[in-house]
């Protein structure tokens, strides 16, 4: 089976050709045209600049994954795009190219959530089940069980803030630029270098002990507003990396506390990771420690496949079209969704 | 109309019990600093409107659109012009439509970076932090 996929639900434009011999998955290409430098201005993606990009980027973008890939469009066994959740004038773009090329080429066309292609990005090698997937990123903050590849259910997610929104805007009212994460981070590992000593601020953990799956981070950016509000301008200089530190460690403690609740009571092989978060390294290594300390095997992707691409897009179109055979007549049911929920 | 609320729990009732007073098509536009209540009031707003799916942060993508089903309100529409300078942007992506939309109720949060685009029956909520964890909400 050889799949061509295509996703745009936000700020990059992705195409990627994976091939599938025996279950063996090998991506042949996965090529990222990344907005992310334009965004930059504006704290943030821009729909409508974002829409336009996408649509000067969408068919070089194909092509070239096409052409690494070394694959002719007769070769191709399916197409597969994102149709949702995500920026509506974003998707309309890779979704309305991927119908027309359907329609061109005589391919079937398989509609893929863009969360469960985040999931999707873990299974290039096999995965035990049943397991538990925590998808973090800017937009998103869930908790997904799931029974096999292409079985799912969503058990837990933010009731406000996403986590990696949280770090945006924290980021943002500590002037630290955009995107936040890897900002706050970098902060926050120079307060771990410089003292030996944990920090003196203390920020609050929502929901740690809700006792459901849920999550909550706008009470913590506002704490974290709070307790810079209260300090001088070079008090706060001075402590910019100790706040960070605290924050991160909040918004760890958090993720990994429930994440392993998740696990224990859904009594799972695997945890697995995914999302745009997934590359925080402290998240990351907490996750993994406290999942290996119980016994059970941890899975998170390499960080070219945790951010927005078209590779997982394959992938999560592979178990589709395995679990459901698509027919020629599919492109006629893809339609845009920007609420498109995991249910 | 003012109210001091003590809780995010009173935020969320006063707006639930608000949403008596709307007709469709009111665009709301929501002004307070980060942790004034303002998101919270929209939680209410949902709740009073019969909104089924839980309310998370529209900052990352501007918009999102929810059903609704109070008489003949079928649609909220929660935008967050956080990240925003200036209308433009939303006009781009086509709120304009929702504004004259006799069945829908527009929130928007940070409305003050958006003024340009206010329609003339905007309905103004200011939302002030006061001491002791108290808020106060303004309704113009």
């Amino acid at each position: 089976m050889i799949i061509l996929a295509i996703e745009t639900s936000c700020d990059e434009t992705s195409a990627s050709v994976l091939k599938s011999t025996g279950g063996r998955l090998e991506l042949l290409s996965n090529v990222v045209s990344s907005q992310i430098d334009i965004h930059k201005q504006y704290g943030g993606v821009v729909p409508e600049v974002a829409a336009r990009h996408h649509v000067q980027n969408i068919n070089p973008v194909i092509m070239e994954a096409l052409e690494t890939a070394k694959i002719k469009p007769q070769k191709l066994s399916y197409l597969a795009v994102v149709s949702g959740p995500g920026l509506i004038t974003s998707l309309i773009v890779g979704v309305e190219a991927a119908k027309a090329l359907s329609v061109a080429w005589q391919k079937p066309l398989i509609n893929v959530n863009h969360m469960y292609s985040h999931i999707a990005g873990n299974f290039l090698s096999k995965v035990e089940f049943p397991a538990v997937c925590l998808v973090v990123s800017g937009g998103h903050t869930e908790l997904v069980l799931l029974k096999n590849y292409s079985q799912f259910k969503k058990i837990g997610q933010t009731v406000d803030d996403a986590a990696g929104e949280a770090f945006d805007k924290v980021a943002k009212l500590l002037g630290l630029g955009y995107p936040g994460g890897p900002a706050v981070a970098l902060k926050a590992t120079e307060f771990l270098i410089s003292n030996f000593q944990f920090s003196k601020i203390s920020l609050p953990r929502p929901l740690i002990n809700s006792g459901d799956f849920n999550f909550s981070f706008s009470g913590l950016k506002t704490a974290v507003l709070y307790t810079a509000q209260k300090m001088k301008k070079k008090e706060l200089e001075q402590r910019t990396s100790e706040i960070c530190y605290e924050f991160q460690q909040a918004v760890v403690d958090v993720l990994v506390g429930k994440t392993m609740k998740a696990a224990q009571k859904h009594k799972v092989k695997t945890v697995l990771m995914a999302g745009g978060v997934a590359a925080n390294k402290k998240l990351r290594e907490s996750l993994r420690e406290s999942v290996e300390a119980k016994g059970l095997k941890f899975g998170v992707p390499e960080f070219r496949l945790c951010t927005d691409n078209a590779a997982m897009v394959a992938i999560a179109g592979y178990y589709l079209a395995k679990k459901k055979r698509p027919s020629r007549d599919d492109w006629k049911k893809v339609k845009v969704n920007p609420n498109w929920e995991l249910k | 109309m003012k109210y001091i609320t003590k809780s995010e729990r009173e935020t969320l009732n006063v707006a639930e019990k608000f949403v008596q007073r709307l007709k469709g098509g009111e665009v709301l536009c929501l002004i307070g600093d980060l942790g004034s209540g303002k998101t919270a009031f929209t939680k209410g707003l949902a709740k009073g409107l019969g909104v089924k799916n839980i309310i998370t942060s529209p900052t990352f993508v501007l918009l999102k659109s929810y059903t609704a089903k109070l008489k003949n309100i079928n649609k909220l529409v929660h935008i967050d012009a956080y990240r925003l300078d200036s209308g433009a942007e939303l006009d781009y992506i086509g709120v304009e439509e929702y504004f004259s939309d006799k069945n829908c109720i527009t929130v928007i949060e940070w409305a003050d970076r958006v003024k340009d685009i206010w329609p003339v029956n905007a309905i103004e909520i200011k939302f002030k932090v006061l001491k002791g964890n108290k808020r106060e909400i303004h309704i113009k």
